[in-house]
C-alpha cells in the first residue's frame, strides 16, 4: 500500500542492504512504516531482524539503500533521528547496579529533559511500569517483567514519537508479555508509531502490519489477514490424535501433504487439497491402529503462513511451537 | 568423567584458538615482555656521566682522572672550570658524579701531606649512588695506596718490605656480575603468574557474568571436573609460555642454564598449581570481571614486590619476612634462579618444591570447596 | 559537547565506582599497600649481607681484619666456617651470600711485610647486592691496608706517614642513600599508572559487553561527552590517591617534598587524563574486558613499572632501550615527581617533561575519540 503523502509514514526503506564480510544480513529490504500503527518484524532468529532495525535506529550504518525515519535520512541526519525515536534492545539494557530511579535519571540526563518536565514523566513512567515500590531497588533484583517494563519507559521518557522495539518480550512470563502488548496499545492510541521485531507467531497478530523476513529477505508483507489470504494458497488440517508425535512423521509421508508441524498437542497439516488429504489421513491413522480425535480444516494461523512461505522458498521442516 | 572433561578442555581450547585476540595474546605478549623487560632490567652501573673539576690541572691529578676515565663505571663526559656548572648539571641530570681535585693536590701529595679530593653523586637514584661512590672511592684508595707505597719506599728503603692486603674476590654463578642473569629468570617468573592469574579468574567469572555458569552448572558435571577443565588449558599454556621465555633467556640472553631442565618443568608444574588454584580462588569471589581484576592485582602487585625479585628479603624488617612465606613466588624464584645459575637440583631446592606442593593443593582444595557450594 | 549530557554520564559513572564497593575499596587500598612495603619493607639498600667466615689463622690481626667487615652495617657474620665444602653448602642453599677466607699465614705474613691476601666469595646471583658488597669490600681493605702500611712504617722508622688521599664523599638529595627517598615519588607515577589500567580500561568494555553501549549509541549521546563524563570521576579517585601518597610520604615516611606541590598535582592531573585516556582507549578498542585487562597491563602497568626508571635507573639500560623509554608517559613523569620532590626544581627544569607529558594526554584523548567513532561503524 503506497501512500502519496510522506508525512504519513514514520519510516520508509527501499532496497536497504546490509553486508558483513561475504555474509548479507538484510537483503535489498523495502517497505514502510505508517504513522500511528503497530508494524512487526517477523522471523527466525538470525533473519536480521535486529540487523534491521539497528539500521533504522542510527546504530548501524547500511551498505546501500535508502531510508528515511521521522522523514529524516538515516545517512545524514542519524544525529537528530536520534532524538525522534525510542530504542528498547533484545538485552534491555538497564544498568543493573543502579536503582531503577537512577536508571531513569540517567536517561532524562543524557535527553536533556528539562526539570518540570523530569518529574513529570519521571513519574509517568513508574506508574506505567508498576515500579512505585522499587523506586530504590538495584535493578539487578528486579524479574523479566519489571525490567522489560523499565526499559520501556527508559525509551519513552523524551516522548519520541516512532519507538523501536527488539524483541521485548523474549525470556518474559506470559501475563507480563500480555500486560507489556496492553501499554503498546495505549501508546499507539496516542499517535506513537510502534516498529517491533520478534519471533513469537502469537503476537505477531496483535500487529497493525507485518512484514516476514527469512534469510536477510523481506517474504511478504501486509496485515495479518492479507498474509492470511494471499499467501496462503494451501490449506490446514487441524489433526488431533493419538501419539501425535509418532503420527507426525508418517503423515509426512503422504503425497497429498506438503509439511506437518507440531500444533501443542495437536499436528497441524498443511495440505493441497483438503478433501484428498483429509482421507488420506483418516486411512492412514486406522490402518495403523492409532485413534483419531478431531480432524477438520481450518483457517491459517500465521505460524501456519510462515511455515509454508518458508517452505516455498526451499528450506527444510521449521518447528515452530507455540511458545518457543 | 575423563570423556567429559576431555569435552571440556576441547570446549575452552576452540574458544581460546579460535578468538585471534587470544591466540595473539598467549603469543605475543610474553615474547615481548622478556625481550624488552629482560634488557631494560639491570641494575649494573655503567658509563655514569661523569664530570671534572680539575683545580689543579697537575701530572698527578691528571692522572688520577685518568684512572676514573679508564673505569667501566664512569664515563668522563665533561671538564668543568666553575663550581656553578656542577648544580646546573646535576639539576638537569646531565651528569651524575663529579670528581673536585682542589689546587694543590700533587702539591700535597709531593710533600707527604693529606691531599683532599671531594666526590659528589646525584643521589636521586640512591641505589646507583651507592655504586658509584663504592667504585669511586675503590679507585681513589687505590690510588692512595700506590702513593703511600711509594711514599714508603722513598723514606724506608727498599729494604724492608712493607706490603698492605690483597683482595682477592671472586663471584660465584655470575662471574661479571649481570644484573640481567638475576632479573630475567624473575621476570619469567612474573610473566607467568600474572598470564595464569588473570586469565583464570576472569575466563571463570566470564562465564558467570555471560550466564554461560548456569548452563554448565545444570549437568551432570562435578565440581573437580570443572576445575580440571578450566584450568588444565591454561596450566597448558602456561607451560608452552615457560618453554618459548626459556628459549628467548637462553638463546638470546644467554643466561646460563646450569642445573636441569627436567626440575625446571617440575617446578614450573608446582608453581602453576598454586597460580591456577589462586586464579580460581578469586573467581569465586568475585562477581564481576573488574572486581576478578582488582582482586587479582591487589593480590598479585604485593607478591611481587616481596617474592625477592627486585628487593632482597634478607632487607626486609622481621615481620615482613614473615610474610614472604606465604609467597608462591618468592619459592619459584629461588627454584628458577638456582636451576639457572647455580646448577642446582632437588637434593637442595626440596623445601622450596614441597612449600609449593603444599599451598598448591591448599589452595586447589579450597577453590574446590567454595565451587562446591555453587555445583 | 553538551555539559547536561556529560554531567548525566559522570553521575551514572560514579554510581558504577561506589556500588562496586570492592573495586573502590582496593583502588584506595592497594596504594596504600604499595607505600607501606616500599616505605618499610623494600629497599635495594645492602645492608646485613649474612657472610661466613672461615678465619684459618686466629690470630689479633685476623679477628681486627674480621671486625673490619662485620663492624660496618654493610656486613653481618653468620656463622665461622672450617671448609670449603660449608662454603659451598651454604651459599648453594642461599644461607649465606658471602665468605670470607683468612690463609692461616695471615699473620705472619703481615707481620713481615709481605703482601697479604685475602679472599672474598659472594654469591653473584643477586649481581646488585653482590656488586655492592664487593665494592664496599675493596675499599675497606684498602683502608685498612693503608693503615698497616702506615703502622708498619712507624714501627719499623718511627716515622709517620699520612694517607696521601681522603676522599669526602657526599650524596646530594638523598644523602643518608636512603632508596625510599628516591622510590617513593616514583611510586606515585606507578600506583596511577595500575588504577588507569585496572579501572578504566574495562568501563567501556563492559558497556559493550552488557549491551548497554547500544542502547547508548541509539540516543543523542555523543562519543566525547562518553569519554570525559566517564573520565572524569576516575581522575578524581586517581588525584585522591595522589593526595594520599604525597601525605603518607610527608607525615609517615619523612620523605621530603622540596618542590612546589601545586605543579606535583597539576601534572598529575595531566598525567591521569592521559594515562586513563589510554586506558579507555584500550577499552575502546577490545570490547571484550578479558582483552582489554590484559592489553591494559602488558601496554601501561608493565612498562610503567619497569623502564620507566621508577626502579630501574634508564641510564643503565642499552641505548635503544633508552629510545623505548621516551615513549612511557610514566618515564616523564617520574622525572617531573624525582625532580620536584628530591631537587626541589620546578618549571623551569623541568618544562620539557612537563610538554611532553600534557602533549601526550592530549593525543591520548584525541585517539581514544577517534577510535571510538570508528568502532561504531
Amino acid at each position: 500500500m503506497r501512500s502519496n503523502n510522506p508525512g504519513d509514514l514514520a519510516a520508509v526503506v527501499r532496497n536497504l542492504h546490509k553486508q558483513f564480510d561475504g555474509f548479507t544480513a538484510v537483503d535489498q529490504v523495502s517497505f514502510e512504516v505508517k504513522k500511528g500503527e503497530i508494524f512487526g518484524f517477523l522471523g527466525p532468529n538470525g533473519a536480521g531482524k535486529s540487523t534491521t532495525i539497528r539500521m533504522l535506529c542510527g546504530i548501524l550504518p547500511p551498505t546501500s539503500g535508502e531510508g528515511r525515519v521521522a522523514g529524516l535520512d538515516i545517512y545524514t541526519q542519524r544525529e537528530q533521528i536520534k532524538w525522534q525515536i525510542g530504542y528498547m534492545s533484545q538485552k534491555f539494557s538497564l544498568y543493573e547496579d543502579l536503582t531503577v530511579e537512577e536508571n531513569i535519571n540517567f536517561y532524562s540526563g543524557i535527553y536533556q529533559i528539562n526539570e518540570d518536565t523530569l518529574k513529570r514523566r519521571k513519574e509517568w513512567v513508574i506508574a506505567m511500569a508498576g515500579l512505585q515500590r522499587h523506586r530504590d531497588s538495584l535493578t539487578r533484583v528486579l524479574s523479566g517483567g519489571w525490567k522489560q517494563r523499565l526499559a520501556l519507559g527508559c525509551a519513552l521518557l523524551h516522548e519520541p514519537s516512532i519507538l523501536f522495539l527488539d524483541e521485548p518480550t523474549s525470556g518474559v512470563d506470559p501475563i507480563s508479555r500480555r500486560q507489556f502488548w496492553d501499554l503498546i496499545y495505549e501508546l499507539t492510541g496516542r499517535g506513537v508509531t510502534v516498529f517491533v521485531t520478534t519471533h513469537y507467531m502469537d503476537e505477531a497478530e496483535y500487529c497493525d502490519r507485518l512484514g516476514l523476513i527469512y534469510d536477510g529477505r523481506l517474504i511478504a508483507l501486509g496485515t495479518p489477514e492479507e498474509l492470511k489470504v494471499k499467501h496462503m494458497k494451501d490449506a490446514v488440517l487441524d489433526i488431533s490424535c493419538e501419539r501425535p508425535m509418532e503420527a507426525m512423521g508418517m503423515i509426512h509421508q503422504l503425497d497429498s501433504v506438503k509439511e506437518v508441524t507440531l500444533f501443542g498437542n495437536d499436528l497441524h497439516a498443511v495440505v493441497k487439497d483438503a478433501a484428498k488429504a483429509k482421507s488420506a489421513i483418516t486411512l492412514l491413522l486406522r490402518k495403523k491402529g492409532m485413534s483419531l480425535f478431531r480432524l477438520e480444516k481450518i483457517d491459517p494461523a500465521l505460524e501456519d503462513v510462515f511455515v509454508s512461505l518458508i517452505e516455498a522458498q526451499g528450506k527444510s521442516t521449521y518447528t515452530a511451537g507455540k511458545n518457543s | 568423567m575423563f570423556r567429559r572433561l576431555k569435552e571440556m578442555l576441547i570446549k575452552e581450547f576452540i574458544q581460546i584458538f579460535r578468538d585471534p585476540r587470544t591466540r595473539f595474546i598467549i603469543f605475543l605478549p610474553p615474547i615481548i615482555q622478556l625481550l624488552v623487560f629482560g634488557y631494560a632490567v639491570t641494575t649494573d652501573v655503567k658509563d655514569a656521566a661523569t664530570a671534572i673539576y680539575d683545580q689543579d690541572n697537575s701530572v698527578a691529578s691528571r692522572e688520577l682522572v685518568s684512572r676514573f676515565i679508564r673505569s667501566r663505571y664512569f664515563k668522563v663526559k665533561q671538564y668543568i672550570q666553575q663550581e656553578e656548572q656542577i648544580r646546573w648539571l646535576i639539576d638537569h641530570s646531565r651528569i651524575k658524579a663529579v670528581l673536585q681535585i682542589n689546587k694543590g693536590f700533587e702539591n700535597d701529595l709531593r710533600s707527604g701531606r693529606t691531599a683532599q679530593v671531594q666526590m659528589i653523586v646525584d643521589a636521586t637514584d640512591s641505589n646507583t649512588a651507592g655504586i658509584l661512590l663504592d667504585y669511586g672511592q675503590k679507585i681513589m684508595q687505590e690510588y692512595s695506596q700506590e702513593i703511600l707505597l711509594d711514599r714508603v719506599a722513598r723514606s724506608v728503603g727498599t729494604v724492608q718490605a712493607i706490603a698492605g692486603l690483597d683482595l682477592q674476590s671472586r663471584a660465584w654463578f655470575n662471574e661479571n656480575l649481570e644484573s640481567r642473569n638475576y632479573y630475567v629468570p624473575g621476570v619469567i617468573a612474573i610473566l607467568l603468574m600474572l598470564v595464569t592469574l588473570m586469565l583464570t579468574s576472569m575466563a571463570i567469572v566470564r562465564e558467570k557474568e555471560m550466564g554461560t555458569m548456569e548452563q554448565i552448572m545444570v549437568t551432570p558435571i562435578s565440581s573437580m571436573e570443572f576445575i580440571l577443565g578450566k584450568t588444565l588449558p591454561f596450566a597448558l599454556i602456561g607451560f608452552f609460555d615457560m618453554v618459548l621465555v626459556v628459549l628467548i633467556a637462553w638463546g638470546w640472553f644467554e643466561v646460563p642454564i646450569r642445573g636441569h631442565l627436567g626440575w625446571l618443568f617440575f617446578g614450573t608444574g608446582l608453581y602453576l598449581m598454586t597460580t591456577l588454584g589462586m586464579g580460581l580462588l578469586i573467581s569465586t569471589i568475585s562477581r564481576t570481571q573488574q572486581q576478578a581484576l582488582m582482586t587479582t592485582f591487589f593480590y598479585f602487585q604485593p607478591m611481587v614486590l616481596l617474592s625477592g625479585f627486585m628487593f632482597p628479603i634478607e632487607n626486609m624488617p622481621e615481620a615482613v619476612q614473615w610474610l614472604t612465606y606465604l609467597d608462591p613466588l618468592r619459592y619459584f624464584l629461588v627454584i628458577i634462579r638456582g636451576i639457572f645459575l647455580k646448577g642446582i637440583g632437588p637434593e637442595i631446592l626440596w623445601p622450596q618444591m614441597l612449600a609449593l606442593l603444599g599451598m598448591g593443593m591448599a589452595v586447589f582444595w579450597l577453590a574446590a570447596s567454595r565451587f562446591k557450594q555453587y555445583l | 559537547m553538551n555539559l547536561r549530557r556529560l554531567a548525566a554520564v559522570a553521575r551514572k559513572e560514579c554510581l558504577h565506582i561506589l556500588r562496586d564497593s570492592r573495586s573502590l575499596y582496593i583502588s584506595i587500598a592497594l596504594p596504600m599497600i604499595l607505600l607501606l612495603l616500599y616505605g618499610y619493607a623494600l629497599t635495594l639498600d645492602v645492608d646485613r649481607v649474612a657472610m661466613v667466615i672461615w678465619d684459618q689463622s686466629e690470630t689479633a690481626e685476623s679477628r681486627e681484619l674480621i671486625s673490619r667487615f662485620t663492624g660496618s652495617h654493610y656486613f653481618t657474620a653468620q656463622s665461622f666456617v672450617a671448609s670449603y665444602k660449608e662454603i659451598e653448602h651454604v651459599i648453594d642453599a642461599r644461607q649465606a651470600l658471602a665468605a670470607l677466607i683468612i690463609p692461616n699465614e695471615f699473620a705472619r705474613k703481615l707481620g713481615a711485610g709481605e703482601p697479604t691476601p685475602i679472599q672474598l666469595i659472594v654469591d653473584g646471583t643477586d649481581a646488585n647486592t653482590a656488586t655492592l658488597a664487593l665494592g664496599y669490600a675493596q675499599v675497606v681493605t684498602l683502608i685498612y691496608s693503608q693503615e698497616i702500611i702506615l703502622q708498619k712504617v712507624r714501627q719499623l722508622r718511627g716515622q709517620l706517614l699520612t694517607v696521601p688521599v681522603e676522599v669526602r664523599a657526599r650524596a646530594w638529595f638523598n644523602p643518608d642513600l636512603e632508596s625510599k627517598n628516591y622510590i617513593i615519588p616514583g611510586l606515585i607515577a606507578v600506583i596511577m599508572m595500575v588504577i588507569s589500567a585496572l579501572l578504566t580500561s574495562l568501563t567501556i568494555a563492559r558497556e559493550w559487553e552488557t549491551g548497554t553501549m547500544e542502547q547508548l549509541i541509539s540516543t543523542p549521546v555523543k562519543g566525547p561527552e562518553l569519554i570525559t563524563g566517564k573520565l572524569i570521576p576516575y581522575i578524581f579517585l586517581g588525584l585522591l590517591d595522589v593526595l594520599l601518597a604525597v601525605l603518607m610520604g610527608e607525615y609517615l615516611f619523612h620523605v621530603p617534598l622540596r618542590g612546589n606541590v601545586g605543579l606535583l598535582f597539576a601534572m598529575a592531573t595531566v598525567f591521569l587524563a592521559g594515562a586513563m585516556s589510554l586506558g579507555m582507549m584500550i577499552s575502546i578498542i577490545t570490547k571484550s574486558q578479558m582483552l582489554a585487562s590484559q592489553a591494559a597491563i602488558v601496554v601501561t602497568f608493565l612498562p610503567s613499572f619497569l623502564l620507566s626508571g621508577f626502579i630501574f635507573s634508564i641510564s643503565n639500560m642499552p641505548v635503544f632501550i633508552q629510545w623505548i623509554t621516551h615513549l612511557i608517559p610514566a618515564t616523564y613523569f617520574i622525572t617531573l615527581l624525582k625532580g620536584i620532590y628530591l631537587k626541589g626544581i620546578g618549571l623551569e627544569v623541568l618544562a620539557l617533561e612537563a610538554v611532553l607529558l600534557t602533549l601526550f594526554g592530549v593525543v591520548v584523548v584525541l585517539l581514544a575519540n577517534f577510535k571510538f567513532k570508528r568502532k561504531l561503524v
